[in-house]
């Protein structure tokens, strides 16, 4: 499988798919949107911490797009500026995830037999617990320090749910006359795993790392809501905490304040979802529209 | 067949062994992480009690025995023995920060209500959401089905603890429909329980936020899970056969489609209990109802580790309860799956 | 002269596609006679599954009858089903036509049991009292030689492929209808059981003297049961004779063709033939004979202009304008 075919299935393939569908290609557009302002922006809009009081949490107007807070900063500079640390370790976190899931959940389909059993077993015991509790729990303990200790814990967690799904796709192509073909030439199972099985699910793995982002991101601001994350500057999930915690919720007034970053991590959900799902019509062309 | 092999593989049994073992790993797994974790709780206790109250190491580690309910001065393994033994007797020893009280007791207290919540959500949306899925399948196409399947995506897609914030905002503070912080907690102070209809009231109203965090965030899911199944269920044959049997299209709909389309989705229910049983975390925390998961959130906070500690295991043991009724049901209402061995 | 009981006049039947309209069905005039089995001969794309489900109206959502008749004579009067109601569907279902389909394997609803199925069947067309149906339907188990007890018992799943397409037979003999559909009957099952279930059919043709319409690409069934074959290519039917005239006289080049491909057990190795070429696109849809691309009698005519239907026998037609030269080369 050469570089161009996995550039043209990583790339070309999917975005073909998308752009038949309509709410997919308005999902992929706002996830591009999102990605550019929270990456891009802050070099054009920086994070305004200039406390003003007298212009506590006025409503939009030209010179304050969202308005502003309780201490008189800008709503929108902080909606800019809020993204970027959540995605990543959202980004992350999901990848650890995916990679996790997709080598025990090809290892198991492939290995089939006490492999396959002792790892699903473990997968199921760890799926049933509930995943945002231990989370929460693990994260009272450890004292989280920095990012990268917040993305493996999260990662850590979120793969068996992944990984069944892997292996049941593993499963079904495991079962194709080309798999066949490779293993009575005898190529050898790791090869057979990495050369022919992975790259026909290529897609899929796009789609599931998606869905582990999403995943990541729910636990991630879950946790920073309940103030078990304590080294982050400044972030969309933050500004939820803040306004939760003194009480802003309640106050009228704050509601540029509190709904702005709400939208922002809805819209960001949204469009993964939408997005993913479209990717999903390469998989089950039924339902697919007007068919 | 032998009655061993017969044993073993009825379905019932088999979920039952798997239920038991994980509940015992989860305990298990539950007392490594407290005893061994890097500032695991017990060391931090100590620390605090010498350095805030001078107490020696010795006192310290003595009041720490006794509020964990666990002798550390014995190995490790007679300790685990000794947890086990006393989770089977019901014992979860005692909290911290609420002067002494048994931790079995709080959970009796905070326990039904969010059994009762999330029970009465599930029901709520489950029904809900199987009813407009399979309108949406027939009317596949239609304006109805657009619009409905927009919503539930959007829905599906907010985290459900901000659908909860956002319903508070909304409904309580902007438009002041609901008196907020009179709705803290599951009953208003001073109301006796009973059957009567000033108590079941005022049980929904505290009740009522809640629920309807657990339903918006979960019915869009089951909409979309149930158009699927229904449109995968209106090709089959079976439903063709059925036509030119001339059989009525009320019963087609509902013994011959309904009943096949909502089996795949029993998988999920057990997903979607343990994701809310999570969730009930934040939720519960949001609107302060002193549920089981409120309880977890608060303990959390005040780092009160007894109470973490077997919170945590019983919403663990919830989940995997619920999971069995509801594989218990799924057994029942699909004949294909046998229930004895054959 | 032997009764009429349904008379298709003119049908075209078409389905919605993205890419335009399939014309399945185009013009087709076929009788079908009192207590005689017809069978429907074609490939894939023939348009003789659509001939069948359009008679009791069962087509997808995507198909819809374009133009023409069907004319159902019974109970002493002319009913034209195209035109009928679903209420009016609904009754007349089963009860005058019933409809075999292919392999019954999925035939049945996985979560009812085998009884309340065919209560359901009975339930539907006014007959409640339930000792009644279950008399009936105890009789039919027997009949297709099941265990009536066992089976009424039992979920679809825990009866095998043979046994369901039995039920299935049974069931669609229990209102007592006046005409059978079975389409492809034997097709995915085993050697053995088609055996079986061809002798099934015969006794109930010898037994219930119902007519019966037989769909399927093997000629070979034909051979066994029908009375009179109808051979369908591209939409339209190419020949229609007695069994007889089809086998021994055959007058158009896709029935030679379909004869030829039919291997033998007795005569010597020999090379397996097929019809060279693959069937035409039913949406966009060439001038002239349809066969003609993979025709060898094929003449420069034959692609300006479609054959009707002529007769070459007693009741034996054919649409080929090369059908003298084929009747002498035999």
């Amino acid at each position: 499988m050469g570089v161009k075919n996995i550039l043209k299935k990583i790339l070309i393939e999917p975005l073909v798919i998308i752009s038949r569908d309509k709410a997919g290609l308005v999902g992929f557009i706002v996830l591009l949107f999102i990605l550019l302002l929270s990456f891009i922006g802050p070099y054009f809009v920086k994070l305004d911490t200039e406390v003003k009081l007298d212009k506590i949490y006025q409503f939009p107007s030209r010179e304050h797009i969202l308005g502003t807070d309780n201490q008189g900063r800008d709503i929108f500079s902080q909606i800019v500026n809020g993204g970027k640390d959540v995605i990543i370790v959202a980004f992350l976190a999901g990848l650890i995830s995916t990679l996790i899931a997709v080598s025990l959940g090809s290892l198991s389909a492939y290995a089939g037999g006490l492999t396959d059993t002792v790892i699903m077993f473990i997968t199921e015991i760890i799926l049933t617990i509930p995943q945002f509790p231990l989370l929460a729990v693990l994260a009272a303990f450890v004292r989280l320090t920095n990012p990268t200790m917040l993305a493996f814990i999260i990662g850590f967690l979120g793969w068996p749910a992944l990984a069944r799904a892997i292996r049941s796709q593993v499963l079904s192509i495991k079962e194709r006359d080309y798999i066949e073909a490779a293993r009575v030439l005898d190529l050898g199972r790791i090869h057979i795993i990495f050369s022919e099985i992975l790259p026909n699910m290529l897609s899929y793995i796009v789609i599931s790392l998606i869905m582990a982002m999403t995943g990541a991101v729910y636990s991630q601001v879950g946790l920073i809501i309940l103030g078990l994350v304590p080294f982050y500057g400044h972030n969309w999930g933050l500004m939820i905490q803040l306004a939760w915690t003194r009480g802003a919720i309640f106050y009228k007034g704050s509601i540029f304040y509190i709904l702005s970053p709400i939208i922002a991590i809805a819209l960001f959900q949204w469009s993964a979802v939408t997005f993913t799902r479209s990717l999903e019509g390469i998989f089950n062309p039924r339902l697919r529209a007007g068919e | 067949m032998s009655r061993f092999k017969r044993l073993i593989s009825n379905y019932i049994f088999l979920r039952v062994l798997r239920a038991i073992l994980t509940i015992f790993i989860v305990a298990t797994l539950t007392f490594f992480i407290v005893r061994l974790m890097p500032g695991n709780p017990i060391e931090i206790y100590i620390g605090q009690l010498m350095s805030q109250y001078g107490m020696s190491f010795q006192d310290a580690k003595n009041q720490a025995a006794a509020l964990f309910s666990i002798d550390l001065n014995a190995p490790l393994s007679k300790q685990y023995i000794i947890y086990m033994r006393n989770l089977l007797r019901g014992d979860f020893g005692v909290s911290f920060l609420s002067q002494g009280t048994p931790v079995a007791l709080m959970i009796s207290a905070y326990l039904p209500w969010t059994v009762f919540s999330v029970g009465i959500s599930i029901l709520i949306s489950f029904t809900l959401g199987i009813t407009l899925g399979m309108l949406s399948a027939y009317k596949r196409g239609s304006i109805f089905d657009h619009i409905m399947s927009t919503i539930a995506a959007i829905l599906s897609a907010i985290p459900n603890y901000l659908i909860g914030i956002l319903l508070l905002i909304i409904i309580g503070v902007q438009l002041g429909l609901i008196p907020v912080s009179a709705m803290r907690g599951t009953v208003s102070p001073g109301i006796k329980p009973g059957f009567t209809w000033i108590f079941i009231k005022d049980v929904f109203s505290h009740a009522l936020l809640p629920i309807m965090t657990y339903v918006v965030s979960t019915v869009g899911g089951w909409m979309l899970s149930m158009k699927s199944s229904t449109l995968n269920t209106l090709g089959e044959d079976y439903v063709t056969v059925a036509k030119a049997r001339g059989l009525p299209e009320s019963r087609i709909t509902f013994a011959y489609v309904g009943r096949n389309a909502l089996l795949p989705l029993f998988t999920s229910l057990t997903m979607q209990m343990g994701f809310l049983m999570g969730g009930s975390a934040l939720i519960e925390s949001i609107f302060v109802y002193k549920g089981i998961g409120w309880a977890l959130g608060a303990s959390i906070a005040q780092r009160d580790y007894p109470v973490m500690q077997a919170v945590f295991l019983i919403i663990t043991i919830a989940v995997i309860v619920a999971n069995f009724i509801a594989d218990l049901l799924y057994s029942k209402l699909d004949p294909r799956i046998k229930i004895g061995g054959e | 002269m032997a009764k009429e009981i349904l008379n298709i006049e003119n049908l075209f039947v078409e389905y919605s596609n993205i890419r335009g309209k399939v014309k399945a069905v185009r013009g087709v005039n076929l009788k079908l006679y009192k207590g005689e089995n017809l069978a429907l001969i074609g490939e894939s794309g023939s348009g003789k599954t659509t001939l069948g489900t359009a008679i009791i109206r069962l087509l997808p959502s995507s198909g819809y009858i374009k133009d023409g008749k069907i004319v159902y004579k019974g109970n002493g009067n002319e009913y034209d089903i195209s035109k009928f109601n679903e209420k009016d569907l609904r009754q007349f279902r089963w009860k005058e036509i019933a409809m075999v389909f292919q392999s019954a394997l999925n035939s049945f609803n996985p979560v009812l049991k085998i009884w309340d199925q065919i209560y359901d069947t009975a339930k539907a067309h006014g007959i409640n009292n339930r000792s009644f149906v279950r008399d009936r339907a105890v009789s039919l188990l027997r009949y297709v030689q099941l265990d009536p007890e066992r089976v009424i018992n039992s979920y679809p799943h825990e009866l095998s492929g043979g046994m369901r397409q039995r039920v299935l037979i049974a069931m669609s003999l229990l209102l007592e209808p006046k005409i059978l559909i079975l389409d492809e009957p034997t097709t995915a099952l085993d050697i053995l059981t088609q055996r079986n279930i061809i002798e099934l059919l015969r006794m109930i043709k010898a037994d219930m003297g119902l007519s019966m319409i037989f769909i399927s690409h093997d000629l070979s069934l034909a051979a066994e049961l029908a009375d009179r074959v109808a051979v369908m290519y591209a939409g339209a039917i190419v020949e229609l004779g007695s069994v007889e005239d089809i086998f021994y006289r055959p007058r158009h080049p896709y029935t030679l063709g379909l004869i030829k491909a039919v291997p033998t057990v007795t005569a010597g190795f020999r090379e397996l033939y097929s019809i060279p070429g693959s069937p035409p696109d039913l949406i966009n849809l060439s001038p002239g004979c349809k066969f003609a691309p993979r025709c060898e009698y094929k003449k420069p005519g034959c692609e300006k202009e479609e054959p009707m239907l002529v007769e070459v026998g007693p009741e034996h037609l054919v649409a080929c304008f090369r059908h003298k030269e084929i009747g002498n080369g035999r």
